[in-house]
């Protein structure tokens, strides 16, 4: 880890002397650990293929901004996860993914085990998986990536407050918010056996 | 017993460490079951993978945005400017430091001085002086201390050269004054001969010899001894010495400035 973020600050500063291609070795390194997560958040590939580009471009703009003593990993990684945000927080739901409150009471038969991992479920977890897609399309922008750092990224209250330019606290209730509403989105499907 | 709320629950799900939700879930079944309902939806919850990446995909990101950078013109000075500031920051810092004990240093010379003219002040200076004239304070008390002496000494040479030897009242306050000089009169030759000054040392010398055959005298002071004494000043000179040591003193401090401010500077 140590020799890597040597690396990197050798990289930056070839780039900040002129060299720009040193800025591929950059980008060769971190490529895949921010398509993971501009994926979680987008729910996209196009979308997250896109969000590492863009923010692979804002980082090499902003690169004489960066400061020496800063992990260029973590630095980027926060860019993307700010692009990310953009990209969900400027576009429009796909209706597709959409559950709506008011949703055919027929889609709310779907029911699961509560516990138990029986031949239904198996059957149905695809239809889950979807489910589980559209309810976290339901999120805010700010929920949604607040969930995904903290629930798929297993980021601390502290990264993601940092993350998303918010207090701690702030950052705290997005995941409070983000858990309920997924929740009681997916409790219809709830049964007990 | 309060419940824990769902943000609890949630809180201790997300934490990592024993809390005291833990503990609260251990005793109360209720907790416990909505807790166990609270893991079960976020379990569903599992990460989601993200789409196969190939190896060569860094590669691909590179080339798809290499077009569109700039290139980054050099800027040594922006990687000397982040590791120069701290430095000219402690520099800064010290440069103020030293600004004020200096200053803080020359009020506190400038007010001794003051307090050391005010308890002994000099006598009239001569004309020509300048009023304010900078001298070192330690010096300035020496030649107060020696000024006064002489002027004492004088003064004691003057009456004794008028007194009568049958007037108690006119030679008995004159041994007095002679045993009062002639501690300070021997303090004054020692350090004559510490700062290299013959003149200086030899008339306090002869100062020394009148001065204590006047306040060595057992019994009263006869017209003999009076005229004996009295002889021996106008053989010395002694009067006229210790008036040109008294008239010198201005001159002395000032030669000795002038040669300070012209030889040193």
């Amino acid at each position: 880890m140590v020799r890597m973020g040597q690396e990197d600050h050798a990289a930056i500063r070839a780039v900040l002397a002129g060299d720009k291609d040193a800025y591929g070795a950059l980008v060769v390194r971190h490529s895949a650990s921010l398509f993971r997560v501009a994926f979680r958040i987008t729910g996209n590939e196009a979308d997250a293929d896109d969000v590492v580009q863009e923010a692979f471009l804002r980082g090499y703009r902003k690169l004489d901004s960066f400061e020496s003593r800063s992990n260029f990993g973590t630095w980027i990684y926060r860019i993307a996860v700010r692009c990310a945000l953009d990209r969900i927080g400027g576009r429009k739901v796909d209706e597709r993914h959409r559950v709506a409150e008011a949703a055919d009471p027929e889609q709310d038969q779907v029911q699961v085990a509560d516990h138990a991992a029986g031949p239904d479920r198996l059957l149905l977890s695809g239809e889950i998986g979807a489910l589980q897609e559209a309810a976290m399309h339901s999120l805010t922008p700010t929920e949604r990536t607040a969930f995904v750092l903290r629930h798929m990224e297993d980021r601390t209250t502290e990264e993601i407050a940092a993350v998303l330019g918010v207090a701690p606290n702030a950052a705290k209730q997005a995941v409070f918010r983000a858990v309920h509403k997924l929740r009681l989105r997916l409790s219809p499907l709830r049964v007990s056996i | 017993m309060n419940h824990l709320n769902e943000e609890e629950l949630i809180e201790h799900y997300y934490s990592t460490g024993v809390d005291a939700a833990q503990e609260h879930l251990e005793q109360c079944a209720q907790c416990a079951e909505a807790f166990a309902a609270l893991k079960s939806d976020l379990g569903e919850f599992v990460a989601i993978e993200p789409p196969a990446r190939n190896a060569a995909y860094g590669d691909q990101v590179w080339h798809s945005i290499t077009s569109l950078l700039p290139v980054h013109e050099p800027r040594k000075s922006n990687w000397l400017r982040l590791n120069l500031w701290p430095g000219l920051g402690y520099a800064a810092a010290c440069a103020l430091l030293a600004a004020i004990a200096f200053s803080a240093g020359r009020q506190w010379e400038h007010r001794q001085v003051q307090t050391a003219v005010k308890v002994t002040p000099l006598p009239a200076q001569h004309p020509q002086q300048p009023a304010a004239e900078p001298v070192p304070p330690r010096e300035r008390v020496v030649v107060v201390v020696l000024s006064d002496h002489l002027d004492r000494s004088e003064r004691l040479l003057v009456e004794l050269k008028h007194a009568d030897a049958d007037s108690a009242e006119t030679v008995s306050p004159l041994r007095e004054e002679a045993r009062s000089l002639l501690a300070a009169n021997r303090i004054c030759r020692q350090d004559a001969k510490k700062i290299d000054d013959p003149d200086l040392a030899e008339a306090l010398g002869h100062l020394d010899h009148v001065l204590a055959e006047l306040a060595d005298r057992q019994g009263s002071l006869t017209a003999a001894d009076l005229a004996r004494l009295q002889n021996e000043m106008s053989a010395d000179g002694l009067l006229f010495q210790v008036r040109v040591l008294r008239s010198r003193i201005p001159n002395r401090r000032t030669d000795k400035t002038a040669r300070s401010e012209g030889g040193e500077i």
